[in-house]
């Protein structure tokens, strides 16, 4: 090595040095921004134990839910709820989960508590409350709430806000084609007569105003009296001849008025939110739609004559009968505040204090979880501003709604009651037959998750 | 030197390096290993042995029918592809007036993001008030429901395909301008014609992009999803459940990570078969102007 090379190979040698405690220095700093750094957040009570309430509204819907944890903030001085919209919520939430790190409480819309609770990621709520609180409340809410919060004897998941469906009709209509827009049909016999009546076509023969058209067989298995799913045996139920009955009764209504021309016609709808909802423009008589409607066409269509019935049953079904979902909230197993997200959802529900949530159940325009939250003045004076309401109040009552049975595979079961119903639609299959095939692969990915888990995951899972 | 040489290097690219072990080889790896577990998100992984193939081969009729789905696609997009993508190459290489322009019109679908071509065909494709229906009222044609039929969402969706064309299409236009200007010469000075000369010159000389593209569109296909998750959801009747969208409503929607996994291993196990196969077939076909 020359005397010239050696300062070169200095500066060299110091430009790396340089170079790599920068690249370190930016590597510590990332590290850094992944592990441990967590971004400022606004709280008014810092000195309050926190509770990280995960939820999917947005706009006017998040706003309500914002008053709602300040009204609650407000009413005691423990805990802070501090609620964050989360998009793609339930894989966030597993993901959270089983990374050890979930919110205290998230509200969910999508089918999966039993999911979720068949893999031990949810909190019973049962366990969180005394056992005479516990029956007390069992005992007050109405049937679809308990049912689509169970699973296995225990209680996962509370509402704050049931749907229900009912028939939105138009009077003008039945008066422009001679009826009386009084006296709805008692039956669905009467019901499809009715509808053969309001239907309208073009000259061509293309569909331009629909009567009646039942889509969604998962709608109309309650009022058939069907079921889908026989806890006692652990079987799907598919093929029980109510549920037959219902698929065939569907199609045989699109094959009447052209299952091809009833889509062609409903592709050229706007979407179905809110102010565009085709109901508005005329595109049906008839349509078979849930509660929120009600404030919507209040806010979007308030010069519009309409009315609202309970579907009628068919001959020997079952009266006030119809599929529920809803909004509920639940409690990851590893929630630090459990006792916190506890208070606020009882707080939110009304579990202590009916007429509190009458008034949160108004700002959202949901159904309530008990008679009493329904019976408190705050939501009369609700149902009085909206009339159209009380029809989905009296459904809500009924013992004839049904809600998603609590299987661990409810996703999967819902895509292939839909996949057997359009295979019925089309004639690929007869409704028996498709209802069959979706049965046998139902009941297999059933049968399928009785693996794995301890060594014996069907025991777990108390499948068959 | 050379010492500190291989250092200042090893650094320089360890972002690169460690990025590519991280965030590629090790899921590469922890894939594999989950294909032979019952995985849920909830840890630890349960192994189950082959249960995860062998569910695929005699328990899931779906997988076969979104493999079928994909074998029809991919036999119709590829070539299909090929010839609109040669085709076009060839009109575009003419020397003629607004050249650039037209080359641009080509090009830019290919740059449109997929999601929203997807969302512009729904709206294309719609039997009502869609553009391709009311063309084809104007000539007494009522057109069919298109991707709420099952008879024609998947060609809908080949025919989607042809429209982003221009990017393989830019490729051939690169390959054209490869070929020497004497062979063409020399094709002239022996009598041939315009097509002859597409025939023997310009096709030969082009097959080692041809090639190129192929293998790449296979590949590509093989892994179609973005526009039937965005259009169809996989429906009508699964006719449009390709087999990467039904490994991600198994994975995401089931939680099934370990199916997925081992769902994702046979198809790349099919992907480097077939590209092998297309590999061992070159010799035949394909010209490297030796």
């Amino acid at each position: 090595m020359s005397d010239e090379e050696e300062p070169t190979s200095r500066r060299r040698l110091l430009l790396w040095l340089v170079r790599g405690l920068f690249i370190a220095a930016a590597a510590v700093g990332m590290l850094w921004l992944f592990l441990g750094y967590e971004p400022p957040e606004e709280r008014r009570w810092p000195g309050r134990e926190k509770v990280v309430f995960w939820h999917m509204w947005t706009s006017n819907w998040a706003e309500v839910v914002r008053r709602i944890c300040d009204r609650f903030n407000d009413s005691q001085d423990r805990y802070e709820v501090v609620p964050l919209t989360v998009f793609g919520g339930s894989l966030k939430t597993l993901i959270a989960t089983s990374g050890g790190d979930p919110p205290d409480c998230m509200a969910q819309w999508e089918a999966v508590i039993p999911a979720w609770a068949a893999r031990g990621a949810l909190t019973p709520l049962d366990t969180l409350m005394p056992a005479e609180e516990w029956r007390a409340l069992r005992d007050r809410m109405y049937p679809a709430v308990r049912d689509i919060g169970m699973y296995q004897d225990h209680f996962y998941g509370l509402s704050t806000g049931m749907n229900v469906w009912a028939v939105y009709y138009r009077p003008e209509y039945f008066r422009q084609t001679g009826l009386d827009p009084d006296k709805f049909p008692e039956t669905l016999e009467e019901l499809d007569a009715l509808s053969d009546r309001l239907f309208q076509y073009d000259k061509d023969g293309r569909i331009t105003r629909i009567g009646f058209t039942p889509r969604w067989l998962v709608h109309y298995i309650a009022t058939f009296g069907g079921s889908l799913y026989d806890p006692a045996t652990r079987q799907i139920t598919f093929t029980n001849p109510k549920n037959v009955e219902a698929l065939e009764w569907i199609t045989s209504r699109a094959d009447r008025y052209g299952f091809e021309r009833i889509l062609q016609f409903e592709s050229g709808l706007s979407t179905t939110m809110a102010a565009s909802w085709p109901f508005i423009s005329g595109a049906y008589a008839m349509v078979l739609d849930g509660q929120w409607r009600v404030e919507q066409l209040a806010k979007y269509a308030p010069e519009l004559e309409y009315r609202v019935a309970p579907l009628p049953p068919p001959k020997g079904g079952k009266p006030l009968a119809c599929w529920s979902n809803g909004n509920f909230t639940i409690i990851p197993s590893g929630a630090r505040n459990k006792a916190g997200a506890w208070a606020f959802m009882r707080f939110w529900s009304g579990v202590d204090k009916p007429e509190r949530a009458a008034e949160f159940y108004t700002w959202g325009g949901w159904l309530p979880i008990t008679p009493d939250v329904a019976a408190a003045p705050r939501y009369q004076a609700y149902c009085a501003t909206y009339p159209h309401f009380r029809a989905f109040l009296q459904i809500m009552a009924s013992p004839n709604v049904q809600v998603t049975p609590p299987v661990p595979v409810q996703a999967y079961m819902m895509s292939r009651l839909t996949w057997a119903e359009d295979a019925a639609l089309r004639r690929h299959l007869s409704p028996r037959e498709a209802l069959e095939q979706a049965a046998r692969e139902t009941q297999r990915e059933l049968e399928n998750m009785g693996i794995g888990r301890e060594g014996n995951r069907k025991e777990m899972l108390n499948v068959k | 030197m050379a010492r500190r040489n291989n250092l200042a290097g090893w650094v320089l690219v360890s972002p690169v390096v460690v990025g590519l072990l991280v965030f590629t080889l090790y899921p590469f790896l922890a894939s594999l290993a989950l294909s032979f577990c019952e995985y849920d998100l909830f840890p630890p992984p349960r192994g189950v042995g082959a249960w995860n193939y062998e569910t695929m081969f005699t328990r899931d009729p779906l997988v076969w029918k979104s493999l079928t789905n994909v074998l029809y696609y991919t036999a119709l997009a590829v070539p299909l592809g090929i010839v609109m993508g040669v085709g076009l190459a060839l009109l575009l290489d003419a020397k003629i007036k607004g050249l650039a322009v037209y080359r641009t019109l080509f090009f830019l679908p290919s740059i449109v993001p997929v999601v929203a071509t997807s969302v512009l065909w729904i709206w294309l494709l719609n039997p009502q008030i869609g553009l391709v229906n009311t063309l084809l009222r104007l000539v007494g044609i009522e057109g069919p429901t298109w991707l709420a039929s099952v008879a024609w969402s998947k060609p809908s969706l080949v025919f989607m395909g042809v429209w982003g064309v221009g990017g393989s299409m830019l490729i051939y236009l690169a390959g054209l301008k490869d070929i020497p200007a004497s062979l063409y010469e020399a094709a002239v000075v022996d009598g041939a014609n315009a097509w002859q000369r597409v025939r023997y010159v310009t096709l030969p000389m082009l097959t080692p992009v041809i090639f190129f593209n192929l293998v790449m569109g296979m590949i590509g296909a093989f892994q179609y999803f973005t526009q039937a998750y965005v259009m169809t959801q996989g429906g009508p009747l699964d006719s449009t459940r390709f087999y990467a969208l039904h490994l991600f409503f198994e994975a995401f929607q089931y939680l099934k990570m370990g199916y997925a996994s081992a769902m994702a291993w046979v198809l790349f196990i099919i992907v480097v078969g077939v590209t092998a196969l297309l590999f061992r077939s070159q010799h035949r076909w394909v010209h490297y102007g030796r």
